[in-house]
This record gives structure tokens, sequence and C-alpha cells, in this order.
């Protein structure tokens, strides 16, 4: 029916959207209800040190970053329900985070009871389950907490939702085919979950909590450690973008193919995959890629309590490693890898003169994962030596104007390459160097970082390169200048330049121009589709096992199958021919299998799933997606 | 369907902006009113309505009026009173409008390529079923027991097969039949493996993380549903009704694509072909929902 339909289609829509060559590929998130968003954000916050309280304040008070509701918990509480959340808002201003947990839980389970009343209320089968519907996706609050801890109980109060949906009847169509409601089953139904709720949500007191979670209270109190898996809270983004960045790799202009290039192609599939990293991460399906998407960037990624702003994350905050955790609230804009081999040192203040030991430190340090071998490290460290600069038909190679640029831009090249006082008589050109990629390799404090304390010499940051900034906005390492001309007026301003209007206009296309590029952005069609780029990407990274498999190395071909199984497979659920997902289910499994055999030490059997998996995938790419 | 409006949210939204959830202005000639059927978020239909009448009242040359009714049933009984001149309405809907009220189709929705969609049976991959036989004794959820793709359809196939007598007799072969108020939850009790198998649109498995899309699969297809449609009320006046036929026919064209996803999101539109719908008429009479 159109509800159905309706909802389905936006989901169909949001697949197509899911296009990230060999990225996580997660499902986009059915939309949250104003409380229970709150409620899992609270949650999440709450698990953070040191515990951001501002925040989870806004969670009740305002919608979930992306939410359809354009109205807080809060507000919409008032609107749709009868309970006070003055508890949980007391709790909040206390700062007490025992309190608010209890408090919010209460709320929720009150919510879910308060819809069941109205389920058995309601006079028409419409209504009933209108009221089930909103239950449900309240209970969806406490859902995972209930699944880890206790599955069976899980399942039956999943039947229990079914029972009461179906025992509400059916309005009918126009009057046509409408049938009663079976109130007895729908009291049953109904009592089942409510006594589950009031053993372990509706209570007085909750057992102190180390980690804020939906556990059920009689699995806390039991004693037994149950992990539930690591998700993000509402509000969370960690798509690619649309459209996609195009990626730029030195081989691959030069026509060399990557099969022919083992150990960059090995480092291409560590670079998607999130094996590398240790929990969360890992569970999230979070990999290098994520936030640096196809070399680039990517604009969209937000993670509540993590990020400021959209595209922006603290790395060595409390979520990803604990153990890294540096107790300051200091997200960074995620920087372009375009061009790495020329961007040397690494970290916006040039912390790690190493791309190698920079490379380690995001692997173990801030994400939490195992040592990585010598060979991750040296894969790795090849594939992003190939990330190259998009190509500009308006620069030379040695970053002069080509006939090409504009006027404008013309005009500003010659007031970047002025000196000013304010600049201790030096040019923008003098830092942002045109014949070294735009940059010197060298950190200036230019008084863009707010001081950590009094006296601090903290502030210099490493020279950024100019080359494909038109696609990265916002600029400054916290992301606090959302365009090239905001760059422009803040030199103006805080530099005493003294430009005109027009003067700052030439130099902002000044700076657009050298930003600029021929092609930014991955182009596709009904031929280059998205799952097309994906399956190359993913049969690419599988061609190491030519090299591995003879090798007999265990270690990293297990590491390879696990990566590119599990992303084959959740990759096929963007494929635009639905009808052909099954082949490539089919061959998600015969990787799986050569993985298997690996583990089962069984080298012949690897090496014949290996050779079928050659075969099946050239027959696949031979037919159209 | 249930839908997420209720009689607080009402309240509320009836006073913005161009369009209103409350009745609308008695008919007149000069302008053009357009019945919306409810979805998940009110709220943001009633900004996609406001978008939509804004161009079409543009590309028309008349008012566009667009409003939000609580279900299917008063949108014909607003067609019928003349309170609407078109609405938006599912096939079996309009199959019962047009027997009671002579409600007339206009636009069929495109999605991939077709006017049409089925519905199918899902199960786990694991599951050993393979075949509707297979599941004598055990337990489906559907959807509602008035959606084409998610009941109606689907159930056809095992009468077709000779395992049910006809509608009515499904609990004779089953376990249990459940009802679980959509695609989304139908297909989701029978991926965590409450139910055996679903019966859904074929498109439903998308509903599904990618992960579980891997782990399931489809064992019958029904025969082609014909897509949701557009309709008029009889007697619309005909000038006007082409200009709103043509007005939709212009969103196929590539720089007004983006003005669909303000309804409903389809591909496209095409003029629809009554006769497409013989099967959903035949339908409804089997389920005994149309004389």
């Amino acid at each position: 029916m159109r509800n159905t339909m309706r909802v389905l289609l936006a989901t169909l829509a949001s697949a197509l959207v899911l296009t990230g060559p060999v990225a996580a590929t997660p499902a986009k998130e059915a939309p949250w209800l104003p409380e229970a968003a709150a409620y899992r954000l609270t949650l999440f916050l709450g698990g953070l040190e040191p515990l951001p309280w501002d925040d989870i304040e806004t969670a009740w008070s305002e919608p979930y970053r992306g939410s359809e509701y354009s109205t807080g918990a809060v507000e919409w509480l008032d609107r749709e329900s009868d309970i006070e959340p003055d508890g949980l808002l007391n709790a909040t201003m206390r700062e007490d985070r025992q309190a608010v947990f209890a408090e919010a839980t209460r709320l929720i389970a009150l919510r879910i009871e308060e819809e069941l009343d109205r389920v058995l209320a309601a006079d028409d089968p419409a209504a009933a389950q209108l009221a089930v519907q909103t239950a449900r996706e309240l209970y969806r609050a406490f859902q995972d907490g209930i699944a880890a801890a206790d599955p069976e109980a899980a399942r039956r109060i999943g039947l229990a939702w079914l029972e009461l949906n179906s025992s509400t009847g059916s309005a009918g169509v126009l009057g046509a085919g409408a049938t009663s409601a079976d109130r007895e089953t729908m009291q049953a139904a109904r009592a089942f979950i409510s006594g589950y709720l009031a053993e372990n949500y509706l209570l007085d007191s909750f057992a102190p909590r180390r980690t804020l979670s939906a556990l059920p209270e009689t699995a806390v109190l039991s004693g037994k450690a149950i992990e539930v898996p690591p998700s993000l809270p509402p509000g969370s983004d960690i798509f690619d973008q649309d459209p996609l960045p195009l990626l730029v790799l030195n081989f691959e202009e030069q026509g060399i193919d990557e099969t022919d290039l083992p150990l960059v192609a090995y480092g291409d599939m560590l670079f998607d995959s999130a094996q590398i990293f240790g929990s969360p991460a890992r569970d999230l399906r979070i990999t290098c890629s994520t936030c640096h998407n196809r070399s680039d960037i990517n604009q969209r990624l937000f993670i509540p309590g993590a990020s400021h702003q959209p595209g922006a994350i603290d790395v060595d905050g409390a979520f990803f490693n604990p153990i890294f955790n540096d107790r300051r609230d200091d997200p960074i804009d995620i920087p372009s890898l375009r061009g790495l081999r020329f961007t040397g040192p690494y970290g916006r203040d040039g912390r790690f003169a190493s791309l190698r030991d920079f490379t380690r430190n995001v692997i173990v340090g801030e994400f939490g994962g195992e040592e990585p071998t010598p060979f991750m490290l040296d894969a790795l460290v090849a594939y992003m030596l190939e990330f190259d600069f998009l190509p500009n038909s308006m620069l030379t190679t040695d970053g002069r104007l080509t006939d090409a640029a504009p006027e404008a831009a013309r005009r500003g090249e010659e007031i970047f390459n002025r000196p000013f006082a304010g600049l201790g008589d030096r040019s923008c050109a003098g830092c942002h160097v045109p014949d070294a990629n735009f940059l010197d390799r060298q950190a200036h404090d230019i008084g863009s970082v707010a001081p950590g304390y009094e006296g601090a010499r903290a502030g210099a940051l490493d020279t950024p390169t100019l080359l494909g900034t038109a696609y990265t906005a916002p600029y400054f390492h916290d992301g606090s200048l959302p365009t090239l001309a905001a760059v422009v007026d803040w030199f103006d301003e805080t530099k005493s330049l003294g430009l005109t209007g027009a003067e700052r206009a030439d130099l902002t296309a000044y700076l657009e121009t050298v930003g600029a590029a021929d092609e930014p952005f991955e182009a596709f069609d009904a031929e280059n589709t998205a799952f097309r780029l994906a399956f190359a990407e993913l049969t690419t990274f599988a061609s190491t096992l030519d090299t591995l498999l003879p090798r007999r190395d265990a270690e990293h071909i297990l590491l390879l199958t696990d990566t590119v199984a599990a992303d084959l497979s959740a990759d096929a659920s963007t494929m635009s021919n639905l009808a052909a997902r099954p082949e490539v289910y089919a061959l998600a499994e015969r990787l799986a299998e050569v993985g298997a055999a690996v583990r089962a030490d069984d080298w012949a059997a690897a090496q014949a799933g290996w050779t079928a998996f050659k075969s099946e995938a050239a027959a696949i790419e031979e037919r159209a997606f | 369907m249930p839908v997420h409006l209720t009689r607080r949210t009402m309240l509320v939204l009836a006073g913005a902006g161009a369009v209103s959830l409350a009745a609308p202005l008695a008919a007149q000639g000069d302008a053009l009113r357009l019945a919306f059927i409810p979805q998940e978020n009110p709220e943001k239909l009633l900004g996609d309505i406001e978008a939509i009448t804004g161009w079409l009242a543009s590309e028309i040359g008349v008012p566009v009026e667009g409003f939000v009714t609580i279900d299917h049933a008063a949108a014909v009984e607003a067609l019928r009173n003349g309170d609407a001149d078109i609405s938006f309405m599912g096939a079996l809907p309009f199959v019962l409008a047009e027997a009671e009220i002579g409600a007339v189709p206009l636009l069929s929705e495109v999605y991939r390529d077709a006017p049409s969609y089925t519905g199918r049976i899902f199960v786990r991959r694991d599951s050993g079923i393979d075949a509707l036989a297979d599941l004598q004794g055990r337990d489906i959820a559907f959807a509602d027991p008035i959606s084409e793709s998610g009941y109606l359809y689907p159930l056809a196939e095992f009468v077709e097969a000779g395992l049910i007598e006809g509608p009515g007799a499904a609990e004779a072969f089953f376990g249990r039949v459940f009802f679980a108020g959509g695609y989304q939850q139908a297909m989701q009790a029978m991926a965590e493996g409450l139910v055996d198998a679903a019966g859904a649109s074929q498109y439903a498995d998308l509903l599904l993380t990618p992960q579980q899309q891997a782990e399931v699969t489809w064992i019958a297809e029904s025969a082609p549903i014909p897509s949701h449609l557009v309709i008029a009320r009889p007697g619309l006046d005909a000038d006007l009704q082409d200009r709103f036929v043509d007005a939709m026919l212009r969103l196929n064209e590539p720089e007004h694509r983006n003005k669909l996803r303000y309804l409903y999101g389809p591909d496209g539109y095409v003029r629809a072909d009554s006769a497409a719908y013989d099967g959903v008429r035949d339908m409804a009479r089997r389920y005994r929902l149309l004389e």
C-alpha cells in the first residue's frame, strides 16, 4: 500500500546512493522516533570521557542531525505523550550520569507502555496498528541490548509484536475486506511485552552502569560479561559522498595494471579494510577510505560526540580507542591525501616525518588495531604513494596559470605573489610555493589555533597544499572557514593586508583556479556503475592471491579473504541489475571458501577455489552488470 | 496501512503554508485540487506537496492546491464529493474506487522501467526451503491483508500451485500466518528467524541490511502487479485533465526528474492503461473485495 511503498522507495533510493566502491556499504538506517533517537544518543554520549553534557542536553532538545522530524524529543513528547521528562531534564542539569540513564530508560519504557495502552484502547484497526508501529519503533531503542543478553527473550518479544499487530484486525480497503480484532490475542501479546519491560526497564532503580547500553537489568544483575555490538547513534553519517571524488593513481594514469602491482593492490585492499582496526571501528566497518574517500576527503562524515561538524572528527577521543583518548575536544577537518608523497611531514602539525610511522599510529593508536606487520605497512605506504593530485589544465606543473585560467585569477596571481608587511614582508606564495605544489613542508603559527593554555607555543601547523582545494571545503585545521573567499577575508583581516573588495575577489578567483580540477568527480553512467567500479576494485584486491598463495602467507591471505568476501557480498546490494545478485553472492562465497581452506591448511583446495573464483569473476565481468 | 498521523500532529500541521489537512475549499472550475495519501512523516509530505503543487501550478496555469487525506477511503470520498479532482492511489483501492464512484485512471508510476512490479515469497537461504510446498505447516509473515504485493498476489501463488484452496483457506496450509504491518517488518521477521517465509514486494529485500540481503532468497514470484496510479474524479474538465497529465509527463524529462522525489519517488510516469488493471480487478473479486 501507499505507505509501505513510499518507505520502500525511499529506502530503494537510499540503497542506490550507497555507491561506495568497496567501502563499508552500511545500510542506511530507518529514521528514529525523536525520543528513541535521544535515548540512543544519550547512551552513546554517556559513554564518552569527558562526558559532553551539552550534547546530551541537545540530544533531547533538538532534532538529531538529519532527522525527518523538525522537533526535538522534549517538544515531541509534549505533543504526543502525557509523560513528563522533568526527571530526566533535572538529572541532566545535575550532570548525574546514572540518574540520566535511569530516567531516560524509564521514559522510553513508559512511552512503549503508553502506546501499548493506545493499541488496546483504539476503536479501529488503523489506529491500533499505528500505535503498534510507534511502540515497536520505541522498542527499537532497547532491541540490541535484549538481543545481546537474551536471544530467546528477543525472539519471543519479536513474535509478540507480530501477534499483536496481526490481531488488531484490518480496516480493509474502502470498507471492503474489513476484519475485526482478536482482543484475547492482543491482550496476551501485550502482557508478554509489558512483563519484560517491567522486569528490565521500568524500574525504580538500576544497578550502576560502567558503560551505558540498552542491556536489560536482569542481564546486568546476573554479572555475566555481555558485549553489545557497537553501533553509531542516530545522526551519524559515514556514507560516501555524492558525487564521489575521482581517484587519480599514478601507475593507472601510466597504463600500468594494478593486478601487476601486488604490493600496491594489497595496500589498496588494506585501505578499504576495517579488519586492520580494532573495535568499535572494525565492527562499524570503518576503514581508511571512510574518511579519506578515494584518497580525498569525506565531507559528509559525522559522528555525534566525535565530530563538531560534517567532514571533521576527533580521532583521539573516547570513542575509537579509549587508551589513546587525549581528553581534549579537538576534532580536525579531514585532510585530503592527494599528492601524499609531496605533502610530508604528516599530521596537521607535521608531527610525523615518516608516512609509515603516521600510518602505524592511525592503525594502532587512533583506531585500536593490532600491530600491523611490516608487509602491511609496506603495502599501505606503497599504495598511498601512488595518490596523485587532480589534473588541472589551468595550471602548469610548476604552478603558473595557463591561458585557460580566467582573467580575475590572473590578477589574483599578482596579489598572491605580492609581499605584505602583515605577512612579515612575505607573500602568500612564500609558504604556498607554486613550483613546490603550493606548500613549503614547514609548520607556521599563523594564529589560527586557539592556545590551549597561557603562553602556549603550540599553534604551528603544516602548510597545506592549495591543489584540489576547490572540492575540500571547509578550510583550516578545524574547518572553521566555509569557503576560499572566507580564507582570503580571514588573512586580509587578521594580517591587515589592506585588500580592496576587488582584490579579495581576484585573490579568491586565483585560489579557486589553483584548487580546481578538470575532472574532480567520478563520472557514473549506465556503463560505469558504482557497482562495476566496486567489483573491479574487489577483484583486483583478490588478484594478490596470485602472489600470496604460492608463498603460503596465511595471515595476509585471511585478512584479504575476510575483507573482500564480505565487501563483495555487501556491495551486491548496490547493483542496478538486481537479478544478477545471486551470482555475486556465490562469487563472494567462493572467496570465503579460499579463506576456509587456508584456515584448514588445505592449500590444494585454496588454490582450486582461487582458480574457480577467477573464471567465475571473468564470466560475470563479461556480462553487463 | 497504518499512517503516522495522529490527531495532535494533524492540528499542528493544519496551519502549515499553502497545504493543509483540513477540508479543502469547495470545488472551483479554475483550480485543481490534489489529494495525497499520508506517508511515514506527515511533516515531510507537507513540504513535498508545497514544492510539487507550486511547480504544477506554473506548468498548468491554474492554482493547484494539495491536501493530505487520512487514508484511501477519505481520498475517494473527496473525489466523490468534488473536494478533490485528482488523487494518488494504490492499484487495489483504485479498482474499488472505479467501481464505487467511476474514478478515472490517468497515470501509472514507473519503477525500474516498468509500470508494474511483483510480489515474492522470500526465505532464508540456509532454511532448506526450496519450494512453496516446503512451507506446509511453517510460519509466514505477510505485510498486510489488503496489500497487493505483500499478501494478495503472493498468496495467489500458493493457490495457483494447488496448495491452498483459495483466499481464506491459508490457515489450513501454513503453521501461523502473521500480518507484520509492512514489507520491512515482514522481511525482518523472516531474516531474524521469527518466521520461515515472508510475502512482500519484489524489492522488499532491499529493506534489509546488505549482510541480511546476502542471507535471503526468494522461491516464488507473482504475476506483474500494476503500479500505483494518479486518478481523477469522473467529470473533471477534460482540458484541465489533459494539461495536468501533460505536466506530469514532463516530470520524465531530465530537467524535471528531480521533482519526482516530491511524489512518492517513482522513476517516472506513463499514461495509465486501464486494461492493465484487469488482473487487480480479478484479484479483488477473488478476495471478495469487489462484487
